[in-house]
């Protein structure tokens, strides 16, 4: 029998409300594989005896709500009213916020228990968190959402909230080899979470299936859940290698292009999918809206804080933020306008994307959380993405591959990734 | 140094002043205060008065640099700050203390200004008003949300302010008040700190009494170069639009919209009869669906924790509605949302600005409701910036002013053509 901490989050959710498993053991088996796995270092809070509490008072009301006593991990750049949010930053130290975020309420309103706060890179930028990743201590989790993405990966949590502006929900669960989440942008609130880019801030999630996410979704909408189809017709796939495709390794690139070959054999519709030649440059896009909202979003921390915030942080985003012409960010902004209606064209020939999660392995070393550029255009296009652990690259290290969806069709985008999930482990 | 009270000169006067060493920032911020001091009682635009840090700040010599070097400026209580309370018209946050401050709250300060206090917003930058009275006419409401940030500019409390619109929060009270208000392109005033209302709508905005100090204000809060307004070089073409909601004005906003296009003309704007197109017809009811939508989703926190202390008009009204929406209702308020901007931004193209109402006319009586957000709603969906402009005074000595809306991103245009319109018509203050 699978020990309870290492139950997807639906698996555990059908045994809570059976009564065949207590939110107190569940938390307790948690808590356990967090004390015994310290050593990953994915929790900025973690306080037993809170989560507990919020376990046992679940288990007096009989575990009630969509998610009956499960235990989920928010990153730290998530206000909670009863935890610390550092955002990975000393500057935040102790910081107790005077609210719950919009999503953290919303679990809590579902019946979920907030086991701790997870480890976040500097605000949700580029310099690294303290956590390592689970397959190989020697490498990054990968970021920002690390804590998240490491504890879910290594059975200390079932399911962790995460963010991404660049590339920080879908590269750290690729590189820990977990499912990880990244909805159409404006379904999810944003209320409570720490403002970086206003254009680009996503709330995602990362897990241990595609049922998990299509369970957490309602929760944070607020919605009645609705099941992954799993009995969907084989769907119509693009192949996207986007313009960063050189920058992925021999053994990413053999991953898409077999993927690909086992999905068409199991009776998908394959073709190959490419961004018009004026979008060839989308990448720049990104990176101009991110520098420039982050520069201005960060306005306390730059202006006020300045010696506390990191040199990486202040030097490669937000001082060529503050530099950037407005009619240079004006610019960007109206292109990613017309790329996301290049996208919804795109997806009149096809269901989903299947383009890399990440460049390929985790990289060696814990100094950089490793290159967002297989995420950032989709982060800019508003889409769904869900990235599916797919096996290991050269170094024993997870790999995963990322399906995409047109923007506003979650739904559809989990059905696909439960019939390509089904397929790549069945 | 002018013959007049420092409380009464424009942001841009009192930057060059005490630049020059003509007036000290100390002396600005003391006659801010006892302005403030005189009316407050009556006005009630504040719902806290940092009296001494400010003039702590002003004694500072650093405080004399900057485009705005000694300015005070007052910011609605939406946004967080780190060294004064932080309510968002609630009573559930009355007093609370965050650890941080909103973007809006440091560019300014950044740019040298001074920050006076904290101003009334109605609950969450809602509909359930606060205490502020219309500065003209203490019957009448100021408007809102901004409520405070109006008041207080339009009261010569301070000459610069800050406020958010979701629906008409800046540029109705602004309307209601007398004062110059600016809601910029959606996103381009950085949102940080903001308490959110509604995520895809919430825009910050600014009030000031003349156009040029919108446009000193807009490049401290966007930390760019303040480049002077530059008249057109031509009069503007301008399209007169009613909008589609013109039965729902009042008799006096109506005639001061026609007259103001009236005289524009005759001074030499060319003024174009042009409506919305087609794609925006259901623009209001887009915006409807936006805020109610995220209603419940925003205020988990409270609904969770403290649901009997969110008045019944936001429980019973935006709350209620968005529980009755589906997520496919929101999407699909979001596709048509993306058609009518497309529309209207290539509408917009072929003019200078669109001149249209700020409001269905002056302030309405009492403080219970206001007013209505009926001509707002549409451009804050459009993320079409606009700029509210003082016209003329009913008999009841409430002012009624009109609105320039300028083509998406094009804000620094807009602003060219409010200067000339301003030049224009002069408000009578």
């Amino acid at each position: 029998m699978t020990a309870p901490n290492e139950l997807t989050a639906a698996e555990a959710v059908t045994r809570l409300q059976a009564g065949s498993l207590t939110a107190e053991a569940l938390t307790r088996a948690c808590l356990d594989r967090a004390e015994e796995r310290k050593s990953v270092r994915a929790w900025a809070w973690l306080d037993p005896e809170q989560a507990l509490a919020q376990a046992r008072i679940a288990d007096r009301a009989g575990r009630p709500g969509l998610l009956a006593g499960l235990p989920v991990g928010i990153k730290d750049v998530i206000d909670t009213v009863d935890m610390p949010t550092e955002h990975g930053s000393p500057m935040y130290r102790g910081n107790r916020p005077i609210s719950d975020a919009a999503c953290v309420a919303l679990l809590r309103m579902a019946g979920a228990v907030i086991m701790g706060k997870t480890v976040t890179t500097e605000f949700a930028n580029r310099f690294p968190g303290a956590t390592v990743n689970p397959h190989n201590p020697a490498h990054t989790p990968g970021g920002s959402s690390s804590g998240s993405a490491a504890a879910v990966a290594d059975f200390q949590l079932p399911v962790g909230l995460g963010t991404q502006t660049g590339g920080s929900v879908i590269r750290p669960s690729a590189f820990c080899g977990v499912v990880g989440y990244k909805p159409s942008f404006g379904e999810f609130s944003r209320s409570g979470i720490k403002m970086q880019c206003h254009n680009l801030d996503t709330l995602g999630l990362l897990c241990r299936s595609v049922e998990d996410i299509a369970l957490i979704r309602a929760a944070l909408i607020a919605i009645p859940p609705r099941p992954v189809d799993r009995a969907i017709s084989a769907p119509c796939i693009g192949i996207c290698r986007t313009p960063a495709w050189d920058k992925a390794d021999a053994a990413t690139q053999r991953l898409i292009e077999t993927t690909a070959g086992q999905l068409a054999a199991a009776g998908a519709r394959v073709s190959d999918a490419a961004f018009a030649p004026q979008f060839a440059n989308i990448h720049e896009h990104h990176r101009r809206i991110f520098n420039y909202e982050a520069a201005h979003n960060y306005a306390y921390e730059y202006d006020v804080h300045r010696d506390q915030v990191s040199q990486v942080l202040r030097e490669t985003v937000l001082a060529p933020g503050r530099e950037l012409p407005l009619a240079a960010y004006v610019e960007a902004l109206e292109t990613a306008e017309a790329f996301r209606a290049h996208l919804d064209d795109i997806f009149t020939d096809v269901d989903v994307l299947l383009t890399p999660s990440a460049a390929g392995e985790a990289p060696e070393g814990l100094g950089s959380t490793g290159d967002p550029s297989f995420n950032s255009i989709w982060t800019l296009g508003w889409t769904p993405c869900v990235t599916l652990p797919a096996g290991r690259g050269p170094q024993g290290l997870p790999l995963g591959i990322q399906l995409v969806g047109k923007r506003f069709a979650d739904e559809a985008l989990l059905d696909a990734a439960a019939w390509v999930e089904a397929r790549l482990h069945g | 140094m002018p013959n007049i009270e420092p409380y009464r000169l424009p942001a841009a006067t009192l930057a060059r002043l005490i630049h020059g060493g003509e007036i000290s920032a100390e002396a600005v911020i003391q006659s801010c205060l006892e302005r403030i001091r005189d009316r407050e009682p009556v006005v009630r635009a504040w719902t806290h008065l940092a009296a001494g840090a400010a003039l702590a700040a002003a004694r500072d010599a650093r405080s004399r640099g900057g485009i705005l070097g000694g300015v005070p400026f007052g910011i609605k209580d939406i946004f967080d700050s780190a060294d004064m309370p932080t309510g968002y018209g609630s009573r559930i946050y009355t007093g609370c203390q965050p650890a941080y401050e909103a973007s809006a709250v440091t560019l300014p300060r950044s740019a040298g200004a001074i920050l006076l206090g904290k101003t009334v917003t109605t609950e969450f930058a809602n509909r359930h008003p606060g205490p502020t009275m219309n500065p003209h006419n203490p019957a009448h409401t100021p408007g809102g949300s901004s409520s405070g940030s109006a008041a207080a500019v339009a009261d010569f409390m301070v000459p610069l302010a800050i406020g958010t619109q979701t629906g008409g929060s800046v540029i109705r009270p602004a309307a209601y008040c007398g004062v110059v208000g600016f809601k910029p392109s959606f996103g381009l005033f950085p949102p940080a700190g903001m308490h959110m209302n509604t995520d895809s709508l919430d825009t910050v905005g600014i009030m000031a009494r003349t156009v040029e100090d919108i446009a000193l204000f807009r490049a401290a809060l966007m930390a760019i170069p303040y480049e002077a307004l530059t008249l057109p070089e031509r009069p503007p073409r301008l399209a007169l639009c009613r909008t589609m909601h013109w039965d729902r004005a009042g008799p006096e906003g109506r005639a001061v919209l026609e007259a103001a296009a009236k005289q524009l003309a005759a001074v030499g704007a060319e003024v174009i009869e042009s409506e919305l197109p087609a794609e925006c017809t259901d623009i209001s009811e887009i915006q409807r669906r936006h805020s109610a939508f995220e209603a419940p989703r925003n205020h988990a926190p409270e609904l969770y924790r403290h649901e009997p202390l969110l008045s019944a008009d936001l429980r019973e009204g935006r709350i209620a509605g968005g529980r009755g929406l589906s997520l496919d209702d929101f999407r699909a308020a979001c596709r048509e949302a993306d058609r009518a901007r497309a529309a209207a931004t290539q509408w917009a193209s072929g003019f200078d600005a669109i001149l249209t109402l700020p409001a269905p006319g002056p302030a309405p009586k009492g403080l219970a409701d206001t007013g209505s957000a009926i001509f707002n709603g549409l451009w804050t969906v459009l993320q079409m910036p606009c700029l509210t402009l003082p016209i003329d005074r009913t008999a009841d000595n409430l002012p009624v002013g009109i609105q320039l809306v300028g083509k998406r991103y094009a804000d620094a245009r807009l602003l060219d053509v409010g200067l000339w319109v301003e030049r224009r018509l002069g408000a009578r203050q």
